[in-house]
C-alpha cells in the first residue's frame, strides 16, 4: 500500500497543500497542556493564550509602564490595600457575551478553589483577603497588608469567561479549556493535539483588529529541526540560538528572506553556591570563585558576544540594577590568595586544596538539555582543577533537578530566574525563605533582611529602586550567587511582515501589516 | 572430541571468514587505542581553548575542534575508552544474569520455570528503550548507570536462550549419566550444561556489544546520557548535531566510530555463529 | 486449539499484573512528585517564592496521592477493571483519549516499517543463501551492517538537511504526519500526503532492521536447503528457481511468521527519537513526555497497552506458526 502510495507521488499527483500568505506561522517546542490559562501554566499555553486572552492590564513593552487593557483606569486605596479596576465598555469574548465584573470574580474563586488544579497562582493571590463586584463594571481587590506586587498580581490576574464554564461540571476538565474563549485581539479555531493550534483574526476586537489574517502554531519539538523549518520557509517567526544568530544567518539568502531582531527580556542566569556547605560558607571562597570564572572570555565566544554580563539580580533595564558596580574580574592569581586566606591550602599535598580534613571537591548541578550548563561543567571542571578544586557534574532531568534543589540535595547549581520587570527579591534573598522558598543556596544577612522587608512595603518606585541597589551591592560582595548573564532573545521574522519592531520587552504584533502577495507551500 | 579442541576447531572455521578477521582487528585496534588514550589522543578530552572553537581539521587538530575548542581527536580517542567500557560491561551484566536465571529455569522446569518464564515475558513486554530512559530519569545518568540500567533491562534475550539449550541438553545421555554418578546440581549446571550452551550466548553477546553503544548514543541524543565532559562517541555526536550546518565535520568523526566499531562486532559475532553452529556450514 | 488458546490467554494474567506492579514500583520511587513539580514551575523555569505547604497538599489531593501507596494501586487496578485509564495529570484530558490520538499514529508507522522491512529483507536473504560465502552474500552482508551500525538520530538528521531543509535537494517535508489543510484534498491525494511525510520516518525505522532480518532469513533458508526433500527436488530435475521458491522458500518462511509478533514491542518503544525528530505525535513521544513530566496515569496506561499487544502479537505469532506449518499441533507442544 505504502509503495502504491509513493508511486502516485512520483505520478505526480497533487499531493501539498498552499500556505496562507496573510498568516503568520510559528514554531511551538510543545504542544500546551491545555488552553486554560488558570490550570496550565506551561511555557506554551502563555504563548498561544497571549494571542487570545488579556488582562486588565499591562507593561508597555517600550516605556515599561503600566497601561490599561481590559480595564479602562483604575485607583488604589491610600494605605495600598485596596485596588479598584473599572473595566472597559463594550468588551465581549469571542462569542459575543459581553465581559463583565462577573468574569473577574469566578476567575478569583476558580484559583483559590482547591479541587482546581492551579497551585502556582493559588500561592501568589493567597495574601488577598477578598475580591468584590462593585457594580457590573467595577471589580475590587483587597490584601490583607500593603505588598508592592499587589498591582502587577492583580492586574495580571488570568482571566476566563463564567459562561463558559460555570455549568456544574468539573472546572479542570472542562472542554472550554481546550477551546479557549477570550477577548484578545485573535480567536481559537483549533487545536489538533500534538500538531498544530489555529488561531484567527477576531474582527470585533474592542481596537483595530490586527492585520494579519491568523496565527498558526506548529509543534516541533526538535529544536534544529525547527530552524531547518524556518531556512526553508514553513515557519515565519522563530527564535534563533546564539550560534544560529551570529554564524548560520548571517548569509545573504537569510537576509533577503528574514529580518533578525534583539531585545532582552528580565532573564538571568548564575550559578548558586550553596553556603550550608562547607565549602561555600566563606565569602572569600565565593568571591574567588566568581573570579576563576572567566565571564567575558565565555560571553564573547560561547555565547558568539550576545548578552550582558551582570552582577547582580535585578533587571538591567530597571532602576533597581546598580549600574555603577562592576562584576568581579577574572583574576586567577588573586582568587588563588582568596582561597588560601579562607584556610582552603592543599595540607596534604595531593594536589587538591582540604579545610579540617574536607578535601575541595564538590558536585555542580545543572539541568539536562541544558547546552550552556553542558559547557560550563566542562569550563568549571577545568579551570578549577587548575587551583586544586574538583568538580563533579550532576546533570539532572528536570523534575528531578527541581527536587534537589527543593531538598537542598546540591552543592553548586546552574540556574536561571525568568522574573517579571521588577522582582520581588524577598523570596530569593531573605532568611525567612532559606528552609523553604527560592532562597536555596541559604543566604543570611541581617542588612540585606531588613532591605528586602522595607522594599515590600515601599511604594514609592524610586526608593525601592534605591533599597534594591543597595541590595545590589551587599549581594556583590557576599556572592551567593555568581550573576552570569542576562540572556537576549533573539528572533528572526519573515519580510513579508511589515512595520516588526523590537522594543524593550520585545514585540508588539498588533502593530504588524502583512504583504499578501506571496505564494507559500508548506 | 575435547572441549579445547572444540574450540580450536572454532578458531579456524572463524579464520576463513576475512570480514570477521577483518572486524576483530578493527576491535583490536580500537582497544589498544582506548588503553593508550592518554599517548594517542595527544590532547587532554575536556582540555578547552575558546579562540579555537569550530576549527575544520588541520594538522594541529586532526578532526578539528568542538563548540568549546576541545580536540575532537582526542575526545574520540578517549570516548573509545568509555563507550566500549559502557559496551563491555552492560553486556558482561546482562549475560550473567540472562545465564543465571534462564539455566535456572531450563534445568529445574516445573515451578521455577514457570516464574522465571513469567519473568522472562514481564520483562519481555516493557519497550525496552523506553524502560532505560524511564529508570534513568529517575536514577539519574553516569557511565555507571547506564552500563547497570541496561544490563539489568536486557537480560530476557539471553535467558531465553539459555532456558531453550538447557532444555534440550538435560535430557541428553552425558547429562543424565553424570547426574546419574551423583554429580550435584549447580556442578552439572555449570560444568556440564554450560558449556555447551555458551557458543550461541557468545554470539548474541557480540552482537549485544553493538547494540549498547547504540543504546548509549541514543539516550545522549534525548539528554540522558553522561555529562558531555565525559566524552563518549554518543555524546560527541549529540553535541555537534547543532553545528551540522557550519561544522559537519563534527558530527563525521563519531558517526563513523559508531558505525566501524558497530560493523566490527556484527561482523565478529556473524563469523562467529557460522563458526560454532556447523550446520551452516555448507 | 482453544484449550491452547485459553491457557495461553490465563497465562497472560500474571504477567500483566506483574507488569502494571513494576511499573508502578519504579514511578513510586522516582523522585519528585507530580504535585511538588506542578506547583514549582512556571513556564518551563522554576518558580519564584516559596509554596505553602497546604496547596501542595491539596494538590496530591486532587491527584489522588494523599492515599497510601498500595491503595494507589488498588484503586488504579479497579479503575483499569472498568476500562478507565484514568485523567492525565498534566492537562486532566482523559489518558484514553489521548491514546486514541496516538495509538492509530503508531501502528500505522509500526505497520509500515514491519512491511517494508520484510519485502526488502527477505529477498536480500534469501538471494545470499544461494552461494553462501560467495561475493553477493559477503557484499549483502556488509551493506547490511553497515545500514544496521548508523545511529538512527544521525541519519535522521542527514536525511532531514539533505532531503528536507530546502538547501540541498526540496523532496520532502521536514516534519509531522500529515500537512496543515491536507483534509481539503480529495482522498487519494491525502492518502498520498501522509505517505510523503512518512517516507522519511519510515526510512529511519527500516534501515536497521534489515540486518537483523535479512540474517536470520538466510539462515532460515540455508537450513532447508540442506534438508532431504530439497535434494530429492533437485534430484527430481526439478528447476533451481521452481526448487527454491516452490519448496525451500515456503519452509523457510516458518520461522520468519513467528518472528513478525517479536518485532512490535521494539517499534513501540524505539520510535521516541524519530518522533521526536520529526514530530510525529506517536506513542513514543507521549510516554516520553509523560515520564518527564510524572504524569502517572499515562505511564501506567502505555505500559500496560504495549504488554498486551506485546502478548498478543506472541500469541498471534504462535498461532500462525500452526497455520503456516500443518506439521505443528498445539497438543502436543509444552
Amino acid at each position: 500500500m505504502l509503495l502504491a502510495i509513493v508511486l502516485g507521488l512520483l505520478g505526480g499527483c497533487q499531493y501539498r497543500v498552499p500556505r496562507d500568505a496573510g498568516g503568520l506561522t510559528i514554531a511551538l517546542a510543545a504542544d500546551p497542556s491545555s488552553l486554560n490559562p488558570i490550570t496550565s501554566n506551561d511555557a506554551a499555553t502563555g504563548e498561544v493564550l497571549s494571542y487570545v486572552m488579556e488582562t486588565l492590564a499591562d507593561r508597555d513593552p517600550a516605556t515599561l509602564a503600566w497601561r490599561p487593557k481590559l480595564a479602562e483606569r483604575w485607583e488604589v486605596s491610600p494605605d495600598h490595600q485596596t485596588f479598584t479596576y473599572h473595566l472597559r465598555d463594550g468588551v465581549r469574548w469571542h462569542d459575543g457575551a459581553p465581559f463583565t465584573a462577573d468574569d473577574v470574580l469566578y476567575s478569583y474563586e476558580r484559583i483559590m478553589d482547591p479541587a482546581v488544579d492551579a497551585a502556582v497562582l493559588r500561592g501568589y493571590y493567597k495574601e488577598i483577603l477578598h475580591v468584590e463586584k462593585v457594580d457590573e463594571a467595577t471589580v475590587r481587590f483587597t490584601y490583607r497588608q500593603p505588598y508592592f506586587m499587589a498591582f502587577e498580581f492583580t492586574a495580571g490576574i488570568p482571566i476566563v469567561p463564567k459562561h463558559a464554564f460555570d455549568d456544574g461540571t468539573d472546572f479542570n476538565t472542562h472542554p472550554a479549556g481546550r477551546h479557549p474563549l477570550g477577548t484578545g485581539p485573535y480567536r481559537f479555531v483549533e487545536w489538533v493535539t500534538s500538531r498544530r493550534i489555529v488561531l484567527e483574526r477576531n474582527p470585533s476586537y474592542w481596537r483595530a483588529a490586527p492585520a494579519i489574517d491568523g496565527v498558526v502554531f506548529r509543534i516541533v519539538p526538535e529544536r534544529t529541526v525547527s530552524f531547518q523549518a524556518l531556512k526553508k520557509g514553513e515557519i515565519d517567526f522563530a527564535t534563533l540560538f546564539p550560534v544560529q544568530w551570529a554564524r548560520q544567518t548571517n548569509n545573504p539568502r537569510f537576509l533577503d528572506r528574514f529580518t533578525k531582531h534583539r531585545y532582552y527580556l528580565p532573564t538571568e542566569m548564575y550559578l548558586g553556591w550553596n553556603i550550608r556547605r562547607p565549602y561555600f560558607s566563606d565569602r572569600r571562597v565565593r568571591q574567588a570563585l566568581t573570579m576563576l570564572i572567566d565571564r567575558e572570555r565565555m560571553l564573547a565566544r560561547t555565547e558568539f558576544g550576545e548578552g550582558r554580563l551582570i552582577s547582580g539580580p535585578a533587571y538591567p533595564d530597571h532602576p533597581s540594577y546598580d549600574r555603577s558596580i562592576a562584576s568581579w574580574p577574572y583574576d586567577p592569581a588573586s582568587a588563588a590568595r582568596l582561597l588560601d586566606d579562607a584556610g582552603w591550602t592543599d595540607s596534604d599535598g595531593d594536589g587538591w586544596r582540604d579545610k579540617d580534613g574536607i578535601p575541595f571537591r564538590f558536585r555542580f548541578l545543572y539541568r539536562a538539555g541544558s547546552s550552556r550548563g553542558d559547557l560550563l561543567a566542562n569550563v568549571l571542571r577545568e579551570d578549577l582543577q587548575k587551583v586544586g578544586i574538583g568538580v563533579d557534574a550532576q546533570r539532572l532531568e528536570w523534575t528531578t533537578y527541581v527536587k534537589t534543589i527543593n531538598d537542598r540535595a546540591f552543592d553548586a547549581m546552574f540556574g536561571g530566574w525568568v522574573g517579571p520587570v521588577e522582582m520581588d527579591q524577598y523570596q530569593l534573598w531573605h532568611s525567612s525563605q532559606a528552609a523553604k522558598g527560592s532562597n536555596h543556596v541559604g543566604f543570611a544577612d541581617p542588612e540585606a533582611d531588613r532591605l528586602l522587608e522595607a522594599a515590600r512595603r515601599e511604594f514609592e518606585p524610586e526608593k525601592r529602586a534605591a533599597l534594591y541597589r543597595q541590595l545590589h551591592r551587599i549581594l556583590h560582595e557576599e556572592q551567593p550567587y555568581t550573576f552570569l548573564l542576562n540572556p537576549p532573545e533573539l528572533v528572526a521574522a519573515d519580510r513579508r511582515f511589515t512595520n516588526v519592531r523590537a522594543y524593550t520587552l520585545g514585540f508588539e504584533s498588533l502593530e504588524w501589516g502583512v504583504n499578501r502577495a506571496v505564494e507559500l507551500w508548506q | 572430541m575435547t572441549r579445547e579442541a572444540y574450540w580450536v576447531l572454532v578458531w579456524r572455521q572463524f579464520c576463513k571468514h576475512k570480514l570477521a578477521l577483518a572486524g576483530l582487528a578493527v576491535i583490536g585496534v580500537m582497544a589498544i587505542m582506548a588503553v593508550l588514550a592518554a599517548w594517542v589522543g595527544r590532547y587532554s578530552p575536556t582540555a578547552y581553548d575558546l579562540e579555537a572553537m569550530l576549527q575544520p581539521p588541520s594538522p594541529a587538530h586532526w578532526f578539528g575542534t568542538d563548540e568549546l575548542g576541545r580536540d575532537v581527536w582526542a575526545r574520540m580517542v578517549h570516548g573509545t575508552r568509555v563507550s566500549l567500557q559502557i559496551g563491555f560491561v552492560a553486556v558482561g551484566i546482562y549475560v550473567a544474569v540472562g545465564i543465571l536465571l534462564g539455566a535456572l529455569a531450563g534445568y529445574y522446569g516445573g515451578w521455577v520455570d514457570l516464574w522465571i518464564s513469567r519473568l522472562i515475558e514481564v520483562m519481555y513486554c516493557f519497550p525496552t528503550f523506553f524502560l532505560i530512559l524511564a529508570v534513568l530519569a529517575f536514577v539519574g545518568p553516569s557511565i555507571y548507570n547506564i552500563m547497570i540500567v541496561i544490563g539489568l533491562t536486557s537480560w530476557p534475550g539471553i535467558a531465553r536462550l539459555v532456558r531453550g539449550e538447557f532444555l534440550k541438553l538435560r535430557s541428553q545421555d552425558f547429562v543424565q549419566a553424570s547426574i546419574a554418578a551423583g554429580a550435584g546440581d549447580i556442578r552439572v549446571m555449570f560444568r556440564h550444561l554450560l558449556p555447551n550452551a555458551l557458543a550461541p550466548v557468545l554470539v548474541s553477546a557480540t552482537f549485544g556489544v553493538a547494540s549498547a553503544i547504540l543504546v548509549e548514543s541514543s539516550l545522549s541524543y534525548l539528554g540522558f546520557g553522561v555529562p558531555p565532559y565525559v566524552p563518549t562517541w554518543g555524546s560527541i555526536l549529540s553535541q555537534a548535531q547543532e553545528f551540522m550546518d557550519i561544522a559537519w565535520w563534527l558530527t563525521l568523526s563519531p558517526g563513523l566510530a559508531i558505525f566501524i566499531t558497530i560493523t566490527a562486532f556484527n561482523l565478529v559475532g556473524e563469523g562467529l555463529r557460522d563458526a560454532i553452529d556447523p550446520r551452516l556450514r555448507v | 486449539m482453544t484449550r491452547y488458546f485459553f491457557q495461553r490467554m490465563l497465562l497472560m494474567i500474571p504477567t500483566l499484573i506483574g507488569i502494571t506492579i513494576v511499573t508502578f514500583g519504579i514511578m513510586k520511587l522516582a523522585p519528585g512528585d507530580p504535585a511538588e513539580l506542578k506547583a514549582q514551575t512556571v513556564q518551563g523555569t522554576l518558580k519564584g517564592g516559596s509554596l505553602p505547604e497546604e496547596i501542595i497538599a491539596e494538590t496530591r489531593k486532587l491527584y489522588g496521592l494523599d492515599k497510601p501507596v498500595w491503595e494507589q494501586y488498588a484503586r488504579w487496578v479497579w479503575r483499569l477493571v472498568r476500562l478507565d485509564f484514568g485523567d492525565s495529570f498534566k492537562d486532566h484530558r482523559p489518558v484514553l483519549a489521548k491514546l486514541k490520538d496516538a495509538i492509530p499514529i503508531t501502528l500505522c508507522l509500526s505497520f509500515a516499517t514491519i512491511a517494508i522491512t520484510y519485502i526488502i529483507a527477505i529477498p536480500l536473504g534469501v538471494v545470499a543463501a544461494l552461494k553462501p560465502r560467495g561475493w553477493l552474500d559477503q557484499l549483502i552482508a556488509a551493506g547490511l551492517f553497515i545500514l544496521y551500525s548508523l545511529p538512527a538520530f544521525w541519519v535522521a538528521m542527514l536525511l532531514l538537511v539533505f532531503f528536507a531543509g530546502g538547501e540541498y535537494w526540496n523532496w520532502f517535508p521536514l516534519t509531522g504526519f500529515i500537512s496543515d489543510g491536507a483534509e481539503r484534498l480529495p482522498l487519494l491525494n491525502r492518502f498520498a500526503n501522509i505517505g510523503w511525510h512518512l517516507v522519511l520516518p519510515i526510512v529511519c525505522l527500516t534501515y536497521g532492521g534489515f540486518a537483523f532480518l535479512s540474517r536470520f532469513s538466510r539462515a532460515s533458508m540455508l537450513e532447508v536447503i540442506r534438508q532431504d526433500f530439497i535434494r530429492t527436488a533437485r534430484a527430481k530435475g526439478l528447476s533451481e528457481w521452481r526448487v527454491l521458491v516452490r519448496h525451500a522458500l515456503r519452509n523457510a518462511m516458518i520461522p520468519l511468521v513467528t518472528l513478525m509478533g517479536t518485532l512490535l514491542p521494539a517499534l513501540l518503544g524505539g520510535s521516541v527519537i524519530i518522533e521526536q525528530i520529526f514530530a510525529i505525535p506517536g506513542m513514543g513521544r507521549l510516554g516520553f513526555e509523560a515520564v518527564l513530566a510524572r504524569d502517572y496515569p499515562v505511564i501506567m496506561a502505555i505500559a500496560v497497552i504495549d504488554a498486551v499487544l506485546t502478548l498478543l502479537s506472541l500469541l498471534l505469532s504462535d498461532l500462525l506458526y500452526v497455520v503456516v506449518d500443518p506439521r505443528i499441533t498445539f497438543g502436543s507442544r509444552s
